[in-house]
């Protein structure tokens, strides 16, 4: 990508800072921008940039006029020089104004500089409407971040026709930098937030002891103002979906009712709000939207979401999320300026959340072309079931950590594992997981129960990691094997309801076990070993030797 | 505020570190041409706050000018 810079002023410094990093035209003077353009043989035309800025002074075009009618007759004139040079397969940045000069600073009527200054953008604004390739260069933004006192150089105006101070300098090279970048690559689509302590502070399904934090003061404001970063960047283009591990209704509660929302509903293109892994959730909405994993990136406050998605999906990009709440907007806006900001915003972009709302309702009736299996396939994930006396730390470890797939939540101390271990009344298994992303360790732990005449699953504990992958059916498949294997003609699964574990409410029934009455506090699911239908999984079973 | 000076001359010029020191003269530094030197002055003034007037900094072309005139 070859680059120039052409002013009315010495540009010749930044030329400088930036000669090491890109391939940049060696300025000829200043102040002939439009001959150098539309000089064919000129050393700029041969050098052939792909990108040309032009940083202009507005108090050298005007001629430091302040009547009005010469300076917009000079502005004027300019722009028609301009739009006569313009060639279609070069791409030009060209800077909006900050009107500079002593004679402005005793200007009593300050509107005559807003005018100036206005009049230039209104040009600037009317040939970036005719011309798609011609786009504005943020000057005015770089003098403000820095004030214009610290901004310009009296002592370089005057040594050599150098109008901006060092620091200014280095503001427009790196800018000039930043949007040669965004010239070069291609943007990502989508954008997909979790809500609680994300959007919002707190959890939605505890808002009725705590509300949640969304208001127009103090933490409740950094949120808000988040949102409002947010709903500006779907406005310009981005795709804004919800993975968030959460009830439904309680989520949508809020979004709906929450007198603070700034993102409503229909802002969102995709909602997955449930209980399914994020990376389950963020498969399927690749494949429901029907754009490619590395088109997403994935913003939640949990480190281990972010890890996860980060070691499962490496194709999503997983920025970091700030701890202090009054970051949160500057975050996104990084988030912004690295993954989604484009060149150009057309009208199109700005309504890409409607059409693609639109097309996923058309594509619900259609079957997408890549299934989960494939995926699942694609992930070559292996479970191995290793040797239980040899890891009794960490069976203890996931039967007292794991709350949201346990199904019996039954807690044991290492010394009560240990007793189970040698009792011929249980038996403990345990599976380790890898997948060609790495090796996930021991990940799920059974307890099966044979005093009875028939033998239950007294506990079944899994590591939410590796939930949503058809794990657990391969898990429930060895087990009723390995029963079978020893004579049994039936197995016997058991739930208690927790607070946490509602995702797995559902396991045993989904697998075609039949509930029994029972008087019992626990739910009992019973199935006849020898009627069972295939389980579905796409994994490879390994068996540890002993 | 001497080893400052040198520190901000090899910069601008992106010269090795170490490169300019108080003999250095104009003549023998090609990098050392009309945009360094209004580069130089400039930012001696911003980030170092030595003001060299603008008649006098045309003048210049040793460091040792520099020094004297910076007082150090």
């Amino acid at each position: 990508m070859k680059i120039a810079i052409l002013s009315n002023v010495n540009v010749n410094g930044i030329v400088r800072l930036i000669q090491n990093s890109c391939d940049i035209y060696e300025n000829e003077g200043y102040g002939n921008e439009i001959g150098m353009l539309l000089n064919e043989e000129s050393s700029l035309c041969l050098f052939k940039p792909d990108i040309i800025f032009l940083i202009e002074d507005l108090q050298e075009i005007t001629g430091h006029s302040l009547d009005k009618s010469v300076a917009f007759d000079n502005i004027e004139k300019w722009f028609a020089g301009i739009k006569s040079a313009i060639r279609k397969e070069i791409v030009y940045y060209i800077s909006d104004s900050y009107a500079y000069g002593d004679e402005l600073e005793v200007l009593t009527d300050s509107t005559v500089k807003d005018g100036l200054e206005h009049f230039w953008c209104e040009q600037l604004r009317k040939l970036i409407l005719e011309c798609p390739n011609v786009r504005m260069f943020p000057y005015r933004k770089l003098v403000e971040q820095i004030g214009a006192p610290l901004a310009f150089s009296k002592k370089m105006w005057y040594m050599g026709k150098i109008l901006h101070s060092a620091q200014m300098q280095q503001l427009i090279a790196d800018m000039i930098l930043e949007k040669t970048a965004l010239e070069n690559r291609i943007p990502k689509k989508v954008l997909l937030l979790d809500l609680d302590n994300t959007l919002w502070g707190g959890l939605a399904g505890e808002n009725d002891i705590s509300p949640i934090e969304l208001s127009e003061e103090h933490k409740g404001l950094a949120y808000k103002n988040l949102q409002r970063t947010i709903l500006q960047m779907k406005n310009q283009g981005v795709i804004l979906g919800i993975v968030s591990k959460n009830n439904y209704q309680d989520a949508m509660n809020i979004i709906d009712n929450h007198p603070h929302m700034v993102l409503h509903e229909d802002d969102f293109a995709i909602k997955k709000i449930n209980w399914n892994t994020k990376t389950d959730n963020i498969v399927e909405i690749a494949k429901e939207l029907n754009v490619g994993l590395d088109s997403m990136v994935f913003w939640d406050d949990n480190p281990t979401e972010r890890e996860l998605v980060g070691n499962l999906l490496p194709e999503v990009e997983v920025p970091e999320f700030p701890k202090k709440p009054e970051l949160l907007a500057d975050s996104m806006i990084q988030i912004w300026k690295k993954y989604f900001e484009q060149a150009v915003v057309t009208k199109e972009d700005s309504e890409k959340t409607e059409k693609y709302r639109a097309n996923l309702k058309r594509d619900e009736l259609l079957t997408s072309s890549v299934s989960f299996e494939d995926f699942l396939k694609g992930l070559e994930i292996s479970l191995l079931r290793v040797d239980s006396f040899k890891n009794v730390e960490r069976i203890t470890q996931l039967i007292n950590k794991t709350n949201q797939f346990n199904l019996t939540t039954q807690r044991h101390s290492q010394n009560e594992i240990q007793q189970m271990l040698e009792d011929d009344g249980y038996r403990i298994f345990a599976y380790r997981e890898s997948d060609k992303f790495g090796d996930n360790g021991i990940i799920s732990v059974v307890i099966l129960n044979l005093k009875g005449e028939i033998p239950v699953i007294e506990e079944m504990v899994m590591s939410c990691r590796v939930m949503g992958k058809k794990i657990e059916n391969a898990i429930i498949d060895d087990i009723e094997k390995t029963v079978k294997d020893m004579g049994y003609s039936a197995l016997i699964g058991k739930f208690i309801q927790s607070a946490k574990n509602a995702p797995v409410k559902n396991l045993y029934t989904g697998l075609g076990y039949s509930e029994i009455n029972d008087e019992s506090q626990a739910k009992k699911y019973i199935i006849n070993l020898n009627e069972k239908e295939n389980r579905d999984y796409c994994l490879k079973m390994i068996f540890e030797e002993n | 505020m001497r080893e400052q000076i040198f520190n901000l001359m090899d910069n601008i010029m992106r010269l090795p570190s170490g490169t300019i020191n108080e003999n250095s003269v104009m003549e023998d530094i090609p990098e050392w041409d009309s945009l360094a030197h209004v580069l130089i002055i400039g930012e001696l003034e911003e980030k170092l706050g030595i003001e060299i007037p603008l008649d006098e900094a045309v003048e210049i072309t040793t460091v040792k000018e520099i020094l004297d005139k910076a007082g150090v």
